[in-house]
């Protein structure tokens, strides 16, 4: 019987999804969104494999990673932020202004199933946006296009786990807040939040940097670059259930408002009981065919004899593009296999255009007391200094073969036409007949 | 539906419900309600008996739709509390023993009447024809197709009526139950509201027309700024108004 009632309210949740024009209007949208970067990309990737007789060694080294998934499903993540949020509000809003929710309260069904329904629903209908991404990616496939399984999950597990924070944020505001209007204000003042701090937080170390690293864009950065920081799947699922959670609490009428603030409180700091010990969760695979966040396998075998922790102080400001290649290259690095690394981001100023002291542009390592100093970002410098400083024998050689790449010359065929023509015409003709009787 | 026009009765005459009268079913003691300064229910007491048809009336603003909300547990009260068998009944259980239909809503409106019904049937496990019949009691089966939000007022009250009546808890209470609906279809509305309490449903509505009141309801509440002012038949009212043998806009005036 239970089984049953949840499968009317998921029919019905499904049924209110298909409803809502901002669901259609995701769907139309997607499409060419994702056309536009999937074509694009293509291009460029011909062009960087030398179609138009470029240099060879553009070519070494391309990667559909980057070449391809990350600016096609780029889409996803400009959905997941400025369309989705409105879908999965009208699921919460659309009930309570229509006052179906007040009928669903008295229902024999738990507030906890008909949100699972919802979320349920919401994730069937992201899937089914997915398709313009599988398109793209059969297509690939068609041109010869080589594709990396684990890399390819990674990142669509990403792009996923993107979205259930939007929807848990979005359902939370819809619950809190009355009209979905001002709860579509409140998600898109959340997202813009989020890219406030990232902007704060650059190159500022701490606790500030560490609490960016879970914004949702931050966090989708890291499966684009093929790698999964259980941190950071368990921060955002927590997040993202969080979301849900408090929508419950909010949707229940039956509380005052005494109590909705103890129990939105208590959860608050459930929520950070989990997440807080979560984040400090150092596990993390790379699953990047070119191991772009691992050092070779001889180094992490040499690197393995440090055991105590390893202090870094970095004088470079959050805009000098040596610290980004630093952090991607050597200090995630270091990060995933050591067991502890401080970073201290000494410099003062964004730019360091106008940092007065001597000391701008060094890197220092402490290692049992013992410091050394390097200026660079370049991994076989750094990797020789530290071996020095924490005195282990640096390997003699990799034994791993060069990441060679995945060249590819071939033109975007049948793309255009797909996912500019084909695609809209469909999901207008899907609309209408789905509307078909309503006017 | 059109053989079971209701007939105009003098509320409190029903013997079978009058046995009843020593039983409650439900008893509300205290309720009490207000919105920051605005209070807007005060220390309300009253019964419901087993299989009666209860209604409440007062004037705009006495607290009517509150107090049935409050009822339902969709609005939490300040004090109070609702007996049910000699226990008290907490808001989150209420709906094991109450349902109620707001007034002036139109649930899923991107849906068609027929898909609603059949969804509240499937929900409350009653069969296929039980949810035809009452489509077609309501005059709504010749609607099924049609969004919820192109029905007019009178139509969507009475979807809203169907779904009431397919709903299992003992005690139904509706807000409103003819408004929006013409004369024809209120005598037609009310006959299928009796039938229902005839098969032990208690009914409790709100009712602004009191012509309406007297002729469904065996007794009643009256509310006025939040208070009950009277309760009982329509003899009792008028008895306790000092006006014995008047109508119920002479005892609602009096009181109110």
């Amino acid at each position: 019987m239970r089984s049953h009632r949840f499968f009317l309210l998921l029919q019905k949740d499904l049924r209110e999804l298909l409803a809502s024009r901002a669901y259609w209007i995701l769907l139309l949208i997607i499409g060419p969104l994702v056309g536009h970067g999937f074509i694009t990309a293509v291009n460029l990737y011909a062009e960087a494999s030398g179609i138009a007789g470029g240099p060879a060694a553009l070519a070494q080294g391309l990667t559909p990673l980057d070449g391809i998934l990350v600016p096609t499903f780029g889409a996803y993540d400009l959905a997941a932020t400025l369309l989705f949020p409105f879908v999965a509000i009208r699921m919460i809003a659309a009930e309570k202004e229509s006052g179906a929710w007040k009928l669903m309260l008295q229902s024999p069904t738990a507030i906890s199933e008909m949100l699972s329904s919802k979320a349920l629903a919401l994730l069937v209908g992201w899937i089914i946006a997915w398709l313009p991404g599988i398109l793209a990616i059969i297509l690939w496939r068609t041109y010869g296009g080589h594709l990396f399984g684990p890399e390819t999950i990674n990142l669509l597990l990403g792009h996923l786990l993107r979205v259930s924070i939007s929807a848990g944020i979005a359902v939370a505001a819809a619950a809190i807040m009355p009209g979905a209007a001002n709860a579509a204000i409140v998600t898109l003042a959340f997202t813009l939040g989020t890219w406030a701090l990232e902007f704060i937080a650059a190159g500022r170390g701490g606790l500030l940097q560490q609490l960016a690293s879970f914004t949702p864009t931050a966090a989708l950065r890291s499966f684009e670059q093929g790698q999964l920081r259980l941190s950071i799947v368990a921060v955002t699922f927590v997040v993202a259930v969080a979301g849900f959670v408090v929508s419950g609490l909010w949707m229940d009428l039956s509380l005052r408002w005494r109590q909705l603030l103890l129990r939105t409180v208590g959860m608050m700091i459930v929520v950070a009981v989990f997440a807080i010990p979560a984040a400090r969760v150092r596990a993390a695979w790379d699953f990047s065919e070119d191991r772009r966040n691992s050092f070779t396998q001889t180094d992490e075998a040499a690197l393995a004899q440090i055991r105590e922790p390893l202090h870094i102080t970095i004088n470079l400001a959050a805009e000098d593009p040596r610290l980004m290649d630093y952090e991607r290259n050597i200090l995630s690095k270091l990060r995933r296999i050591l067991p502890e690394v401080n970073a201290d981001y000494a410099s003062q100023s964004r730019s360091g255009l106008f940092e007065s002291g001597n000391h701008y542009g060094e890197i220092w390592y402490e290692y049992r007391g013992q410091k050394v100093m390097n200026r660079s970002t370049t991994e076989p410098i750094v990797l020789e200094s530290l071996y020095k400083l924490v005195g282990v024998n640096p390997p003699t050689t990799s034994g791993e073969s060069r990441f060679s790449g995945y060249p590819l010359a071939a033109r975007p065929t049948g793309a255009p036409i797909l996912f500019y023509a084909i695609w809209p015409l469909l999901i207008c003709s899907l609309w209408l007949f789905h509307s078909k009787g309503s006017r | 539906m059109t053989s079971n026009i209701a007939q105009p009765r003098e509320a409190g005459e029903n013997p079978s419900r009058n046995a009843n009268q020593a039983l409650p079913l439900l008893t509300v003691r205290g309720i009490c309600k207000s919105f920051q300064s605005n209070i807007v229910l005060r220390n309300v007491s009253f019964t419901v008996r087993p299989g009666e048809v209860l209604g409440l009336i007062g004037p705009n603003g006495a607290g009517k739709t509150t107090l049935f909300e409050c009822l339902a547990g969709l609005t939490p009260t300040d004090a109070g509390e609702v007996i049910s068998h000699g226990k008290p009944l907490p808001p989150h259980a209420r709906k094991q023993s109450l349902f109620y239909m707001p007034d002036a809503i139109r649930p899923w409106p991107d849906q068609t009447v027929g898909w609603v019904a059949s969804f509240f049937q499937q929900m409350y496990g009653r069969s296929p024809s039980e949810s035809a019949d009452l489509l077609k009691s309501l005059k709504l089966d010749h609607l099924s197709r049609r969004r919820v939000w192109m029905l007019s007022k009178g139509e969507a009250k009475r979807l809203l009526l169907a779904l009431g009546l397919l709903t299992p808890q003992p005690v139904l209470l509706i807000d409103e139950p003819f408004d929006g609906l013409d004369l024809r279809q209120t005598k037609e509305v009310m006959a299928l509201l009796q039938e229902h309490a005839r098969r032990s449903r208690t009914l409790f509505v709100s009712i602004h027309q009191l012509t309406d009141a007297a002729r469904l309801c065996d007794r009643l509440v009256l509310l006025s700024a939040g208070r009950v002012v009277g309760e009982g038949t329509l003899n009792e009212l008028s008895t306790d108004a000092g006006l014995p043998g008047s109508g119920l806009e002479e005892v609602f005036l009096a009181l109110t």
